[in-house]
C-alpha cells in the first residue's frame, strides 16, 4: 500500500489485538466472514460501515461480548499480546477489565458518582484502601476531563449529570480499571456536537496510553479521531487502512461508494 | 464514478461546477484563438474583444472557487469527490492563467499591429495557437469522461508544442540578426510564442489533474521535455 503520508505518523507499528480468520454465526444468520486485522497499539482504529455491516459484532469478539448472547457462535483466533482470548483459562472477566467497553448510550449505575468510577477497581481489588480508591476515582475522572466539572459533587448521583458528561463517566468508569485497550460502540451517537467534541478530544488523548477502537455511523468522526480505518460491508473486512488514504483514496469500490455517500 | 449520491442535491453541487469549469474552458479556447486571429489578420477591435472578455474568465474563476469552498463546508466530500472539488479548483486556476495569456497576446497584437509585419511569424503563431487549444480541449474532455488515458496523450502531445516554439524562436532570432530593426516585434513575438507554450505547459497541468482524479496519483515519471533553446546557452 502507498504511503500517503496525510496523517500524523502512527506511534508504533506493534500489533496489540491480532484477529485471524474470525466467523461470527447468530443462530443461522453468518454474521461477520472471515476477517484478518491487526489492530494496533496506542492506535485509534475506526470500524465503519453500513447498519448489519458487522462492525460491533466484531467490536464484540474483542472483549468476549458475544458470550453472553446464547445463539452466538465466535471461530477462529483473536490474540491479545499474544494470548489467545478466547483460550478456556481466559477469565472473560479479568478480560473486559483489561478491555474496556463504552456503549452508545450513557449507561451509568444508578449510583453516585463516586461509585460509579470506583465499582470495577472495587471489584477486581485493584485498590488496597480508601486513600488509593480516591486516587483511581480522581486520575480517572480527569482522564475523561470531568474532574473539574464534578470534584464538588461526587456524591450526587450519575444519572443526574448531562448526557455529555454522562458519557464520560462512562469512560471514565472504563478508565479506571486500567484497561489496555478501550472499545467504543459510536459513544457520540446520543450526544451534542460540543459532548461530541469534548469525547473526541478525549480519545485523541487516550491513545498515548490505550489501543482505542471506536464504532461510528460518521464518516467525518471515523477520519477526525482514528489513524486507521476499517471498512466493513455485509460481514466483510473489505478494507483495512490508514485512514487519510481510506478517505481520498480507497482501493476498493465498495469503501468508495460507502465513503462518498453512495450506497447504504 | 458515475453511480449517483444518495443525496441527489450533491451531485446537482457537482453537476453545476462542471458546467462551469466547460464554460471557462470554452472561453479559453475561443479567447487564445481569436487573439491568433487579431495578431495575424491586424484586427485591433478583436484584440479589444479579448482584452475586455478576459473579466469574464476571471470571474468564472471564482465563481467556481465559491462553488467548490461551499461544497467541502457543506458536503464533507471524500475520495473521489475530493479529488473531484481540488481537481477543478486547480485546473480553474490553469485556465484562468491561460485567459491571462490570451489577454496579453491580444495586448501585444494592439502594439504589433502599428509595426511593419516580420513574413511568416504571425501564421506560425496561430497555428501554434491552435495546436494548444486542442491540447486543452483534449485535456478539458478527459477531465468530463474521467479518461487517464487521453490525459496521458495530452501530456506526451505537449512536445509537439513545444518543438513549435524551438522553430519559432530560431526563426525570431534569425529576424533579429539580419535587421535590429525587427528586434521590437520579434521580441513581442517571442513574448506571445512563449506564453502560448505555456498554454501548453498549462494544458499538460491539466491532464496531470484527471490522472489524479482518475487514479489518486499524480503521473511520477518526467514527462518529455524538448526546449532547445534553454539547451545551448542561447537560453529565452
Amino acid at each position: 500500500m502507498n504511503d500517503m503520508r496525510l496523517t500524523e505518523k502512527v506511534v508504533t507499528e506493534t500489533a496489540k489485538i491480532t484477529a485471524r480468520g474470525v466467523q461470527v454465526h447468530y443462530g443461522t444468520n453468518h454474521a461477520l466472514k472471515d476477517v484478518d486485522v491487526d489492530i494496533l497499539d496506542k492506535t485509534v482504529t475506526a470500524f465503519i460501515g453500513p447498519s448489519g455491516c458487522g462492525k460491533s459484532t466484531f467490536l464484540r469478539c474483542l472483549n468476549r461480548m458475544n458470550d453472553t448472547v446464547a445463539s452466538a457462535r465466535v471461530t477462529g483466533r483473536i490474540e491479545m499480546d499474544g494470548q489467545d482470548i478466547y483460550d478456556p483459562r481466559v477469565d472473560p472477566v479479568q478480560l473486559r477489565a483489561k478491555v474496556g467497553m463504552v456503549f452508545q448510550k450513557p449507561n451509568p449505575f444508578p449510583k453516585s458518582i463516586y461509585d460509579n468510577v470506583a465499582y470495577g477497581p472495587k471489584i477486581h481489588g485493584l485498590a488496597r484502601g480508601k486513600a488509593e480508591l480516591d486516587e483511581i476515582v480522581e486520575t480517572s475522572l480527569k482522564k475523561a476531563a470531568l474532574w473539574n466539572e464534578v470534584k464538588d459533587r461526587l456524591a450526587a448521583p450519575g444519572t443526574g449529570l448531562s448526557g455529555g458528561q454522562q458519557q464520560r463517566l462512562c469512560i471514565a468508569r472504563a478508565v479506571a480499571t486500567s484497561p489496555e485497550v478501550l472499545l467504543m460502540d459510536e459513544p457520540c451517537s446520543a450526544l451534542d456536537p460540543i459532548a461530541t467534541a469534548q469525547v473526541e478530544e478525549l480519545i485523541d488523548e487516550l491513545r498515548a496510553q490505550f489501543s482505542v477502537v471506536i464504532v461510528t455511523h460518521s464518516m467525518q468522526q471515523a477520519a477526525r479521531v482514528s489513524q486507521r480505518t476499517a471498512f466493513f460491508h455485509l460481514g466483510h473486512l473489505v478494507e483495512y487502512g490508514e485512514t487519510g488514504h481510506i478517505f481520498t483514496n480507497p482501493t476498493d469500490p465498495r469503501t468508495e461508494a460507502y465513503i462518498t455517500g453512495r450506497i447504504g | 464514478m458515475t453511480q449517483s449520491h444518495i443525496l441527489s442535491a450533491f451531485d446537482r453541487d457537482l453537476e453545476s461546477i462542471q458546467a462551469l469549469v466547460m464554460r471557462m474552458g470554452g472561453l479559453v479556447e475561443a479567447a487564445i484563438l481569436d487573439a491568433a486571429e487579431a495578431l495575424e489578420t491586424r484586427d485591433e477591435e478583436m484584440a479589444q474583444r479579448v482584452r475586455a472578455g478576459d473579466k469574464a474568465i476571471d470571474a468564472l474563476e471564482e465563481q467556481i472557487n465559491a462553488e467548490c469552498a461551499r461544497v467541502i463546508a457543506i458536503r464533507a466530500p471524500a475520495a473521489s469527490d475530493l479529488r473531484t472539488i481540488l481537481t477543478v479548483m486547480k485546473i480553474a486556476a490553469n485556465l484562468e492563467r491561460c485567459g491571462d495569456y490570451a489577454k496579453n497576446l491580444a495586448k501585444r497584437s494592439m502594439v504589433l499591429s502599428q509595426m511593419a509585419a516580420l513574413p511568416g511569424s504571425t501564421g506560425s503563431i496561430r497555428r501554434m495557437a491552435k495546436q494548444v487549444t486542442l491540447l486543452l480541449k483534449d485535456a478539458l474532455d478527459a477531465y468530463i469522461a474521467r479518461d487517464a488515458r487521453m490525459a496521458e496523450d495530452v501530456r506526451q502531445r505537449d512536445q509537439d508544442v513545444d518543438q513549435m516554439y524551438n522553430a519559432l524562436f530560431r526563426e525570431l532570432l534569425t529576424h533579429m540578426m539580419e535587421d535590429p530593426r525587427n528586434i521590437t516585434p520579434a521580441m513581442h513575438l517571442h513574448f506571445i510564442a512563449k506564453n502560448i507554450e505555456r498554454v501548453g505547459d498549462h494544458a499538460t497541468g491539466i491532464a496531470e489533474q484527471v490522472i489524479y482524479l482518475v487514479t489518486g496519483q499524480l503521473p511520477g515519471e518526467a514527462r518529455p521535455k524538448i526546449d532547445s533553446t534553454t539547451a545551448g546557452g542561447q537560453g529565452a
